[in-house]
């Protein structure tokens, strides 16, 4: 008893820390998220129009639902990316070769570099006129480089750049995981006959399930949430081509000062993203290699 | 020796006491006495990162200080963060800031929400603070985006210009750009004062310089497909030279043509296909170009012409430290589409965008009478000249008239001329209270149309509905 209030009370600090940043601050959007509430109108104060009114309208805006879509398809492409690259290079530091610990340093230091950051990184690589690759696109392969002329093309620059900046956590975590692998199921099936691929499949992947659900949902709860690269290198655009849900709230809150709506808009993305990994988890876990505790 | 240091001591100090001098409008004495109080009190201001804000930064402040003891810290950044920093101070009545910069547009929100202090009223109440040799009838009319109904000021204005036509004088007066021209089109090459004649200006220097191996373009687009500037290089110079004016709002706030509105009529859509048609010959950077970007393009020769904001055209004509074409810039009226002229004359139109800016003070500053001083020393016709030759910016009228602008205007191909002899012809923004949220539905439809995802029409068909939208959400529209 006395060590569990002992517990509480050393915790105690932590937890009013994260409650006054973290849960005041989502009860207030929540509230806030029922009323029409727009500073540039005539009426300028808040207004309660009726329960759920902004989240009936959510429904049907079509510009949010084509930001979720797009946020959903850029943190599904930029996954597959990331975790197939960032295997690789896991399996490949599992192994020795030259430099290796020269590389391991190189290829980490995207972590260390701030998102906005990155995003100015790539732009002034990207720019034309004065960037290295537009110039050298042109030089070489008489490519006309111009990210912001399509969204298609803006969508895969955002997707590189994304890739380049986080696949050395995935690489990282799978790193770690693949160290912390025991040696006898390898041992058993060598025996048994596997191959490399067999045992991959059937022995690697499966043991691994913990360490990818992890990697899996701090990746897709990023990405879904990715602002200060995108705003950087493309503010959204072409178009509504790059507008992914967090620049699309940001923009109806501070551009369009639609308090109201704009919150609405985040708890109904928080939910949908709490729904997206929930279901990922459901499929992960019931390949039945999880333990659950 | 002892004589030489003492006379060098003197002179310096001579000099040291004559700059204070003459940007204290020779009375330090009384800068002083007023900012005695104030002594020691730190000004924060936020403000765009522009020459003009730079010169009043690094600058007018330092004289200030050393006049009344007063430091002011001006934090000069993007646009988009000036904005952002400013109106969240202001909403959450913060107190960070001092006084901020206001654009011309978003003058009629802040007013709206009540962001600023009453300078005039401020100063009626208190007298010790009104410096006596300040002329605010030498503002130019410039100032009176920045009042109220009544006419009480709330802005004082630090910089104002118009955003013009510039062309590259060389290669428009190349004799063999001439001739080819002439052979080409069949009539002589000159500047453009038609917009087909702009087209075929740009389809002739893009081909003309990349059959010298020139790197440069036929014109300038200011077309980010990303950032509000592209939309507002459409709202506030391509459209009104076309005609459209107010961005085809009516006065019941309707934007569509269905509604009585134009942002999506004959005239928005001309304009917005001329426009991007010029993507063809502009370089390649244009679609992540906003104004500064394009001032880079231009002062890098880059560009045979285009549209240029004023407070950009003295340094890209004069500064060679920062422009490769000093000398070779021509200055003039955009042209205009048939009766536009006529209507922004007769005061029923405009033909392009009056910018500017003032510095405010918001309600929640906590040095409020220490910065009236401020703005103040700003609005002093004294400091003005250096001001504008460093900025391209006029808000006085004796400014015009003095010699450091006169012999500027030579370099600048008569850039404050041109502003002082056909300013009235231009206008600012619209009174819309709602003016971002207003551009902000607007920009992706901006955007795609330069992007080619949508053609003009059926990006000006979507914008005025998202423009229609917002002013009815906001309850501007019945």
């Amino acid at each position: 008893m006395n060590s569990s209030r002992t517990a509480w009370l050393l915790l105690s600090p932590t937890i009013f820390i994260l409650v006054i940043v973290g849960l005041v601050p989502f009860l207030y959007v929540l509230y806030v998220g029922f009323f029409n509430w727009m500073p540039l109108g005539k009426i300028k104060d808040m207004q309660f129009i009726s329960l759920g009114y902004n989240y009936r309208e959510l429904m049907f805006d079509e510009y949010f639902i084509g930001s979720i879509w797009r946020s959903i398809k850029f943190s599904i492409v930029t996954l597959l990316f990331e975790l197939s690259i960032g295997f690789i290079l896991a399996l490949s530091l599992l192994s020795s070769f030259p430099l290796k610990a020269f590389f391991r340093s190189v290829h980490t230091l995207p972590l260390v570099i701030a998102p906005i950051v990155v995003g100015a990184i790539f732009k002034l690589f990207l720019v034309n006129g004065l960037g290295p690759v537009p110039y050298l696109a042109k030089e070489f392969f008489d490519f006309k480089f111009n990210y912001m002329s399509s969204e298609n093309f803006a969508f895969w620059v955002l997707v590189i750049m994304d890739v380049w900046h986080w696949t050395p956590f995935v690489t990282l975590t799978l790193l770690a995981g693949l160290s912390a692998l025991p040696e006898d199921p390898y041992e058993s099936a060598k025996i048994d006959g596997a191959n490399n691929f067999q045992i991959f499949i059937h022995i690697t992947i499966p043991m691994l399930i913990p360490v990818l659900v992890v990697v899996v949902f701090i990746r897709l709860m990023d990405s879904l949430k990715i602002v200060d690269e995108v705003w950087m290198l493309t503010g959204g655009g072409p178009g509504y081509g790059t507008r992914y849900t967090g620049i699309h709230i940001w923009k109806e809150v501070f551009e369009k000062r639609s308090y109201g709506y704009g919150s609405a808009m985040s708890i109904l993305y928080l939910y949908i993203t709490i729904v997206i990994c929930w279901f990922l988890y459901s499929v992960m876990v019931s390949r039945g290699k999880v333990d659950e505790d | 020796m002892v004589k030489i240091v003492k006379g060098a001591i003197t002179l310096l100090l001579g000099l040291g006491l004559t700059f204070s001098a003459v940007y204290a409008g020779g009375n330090s004495a009384w800068w002083k006495k007023a900012g005695a109080p104030y002594k020691g009190a730190v000004l924060q201001g936020i403000a765009e990162n522009t020459p003009p804000g730079q010169f009043a930064g690094e600058v007018l402040a330092k004289e200030f200080e050393s006049l009344t003891g007063i430091k002011v810290r001006l934090e000069n950044t993007s646009w988009d963060q000036m904005y952002d920093k400013a109106i969240k101070d202001m909403e959450a009545n913060s107190g960070i800031y001092d006084f901020v910069y206001i654009e011309q547009d978003i003058v009629y929100s802040y007013l709206d929400r009540d962001f600023l202090v009453n300078i005039t009223q401020s100063l009626a109440d208190n007298p010790n603070l009104v410096a006596p040799h300040v002329n605010m009838n030498d503002f130019t009319t410039f100032i009176d985006y920045f009042k109220d109904a009544k006419g009480d000021v709330f802005g004082i204005p630090m910089e104002a210009f118009l955003k013009v036509y510039l062309y590259r004088k060389d290669l428009f007066g190349a004799a063999d750009a001439k001739s080819g021209f002439q052979k080409k089109f069949g009539y002589a090459l000159a500047p453009a004062t038609s917009f087909a004649q702009w087209r075929d200006n740009a389809e002739f220097f893009t081909a003309y310089c990349a059959e010298k191996g020139m790197e440069c373009w036929g014109t300038t687009v200011q077309g980010h497909t990303g950032h509000p500037a592209s939309t507002y290089e459409f709202l506030e110079s391509v459209g009104p030279s076309f005609g459209l004016y107010n961005w085809g709002v009516t006065d019941d706030f309707h934007s569509c043509v269905a509604g009585g509105g134009s942002l999506n009529g004959g005239r928005a859509k001309g304009a917005l296909s001329f426009w991007t048609s010029m993507l063809e010959f502009a370089p390649p950077e244009a679609l992540q170009s906003t104004w500064s970007e394009v001032a880079s393009t231009f002062a890098a020769g880059r560009a045979a012409q285009g549209w240029v904001y004023g407070e950009n055209a003295a340094w890209i004509a004069s500064n060679k430290e920062k422009s490769l074409v000093v000398g070779k810039v021509g200055v003039m009226q955009p042209p205009t589409g048939p009766g536009v002229l006529t209507q922004a004359a007769s005061g029923n139109g405009y033909i392009g965008y009056f910018d500017g800016g003032a510095y405010g003070i918001p309600h929640s500053s906590k040095n409020k009478e220490a910065t009236l001083l401020w703005l103040q020393f700003v609005a002093q016709s004294e400091v003005q000249a250096d001001w504008a030759a460093a900025g391209g910016r006029i808000t006085h009228y004796s400014t015009y008239n003095d010699p450091k602008i006169k012999e500027m205007d030579q370099v600048a191909d008569g850039y404050f001329t041109l502003m002082q002899n056909t300013g009235y012809l231009y206008a600012g923004a619209p009174m819309f209270p709602f003016h971002g949220a207003g551009r902000a539905a607007i920009d992706p439809f901006i955007y795609a149309a330069l992007a080619g995802e949508k053609s003009p029409s059926e990006a000006l068909d979507g914008a005025c509905k998202a423009l229609d939208k917002v002013m009815k959400d906001l309850g501007y529209q019945k």
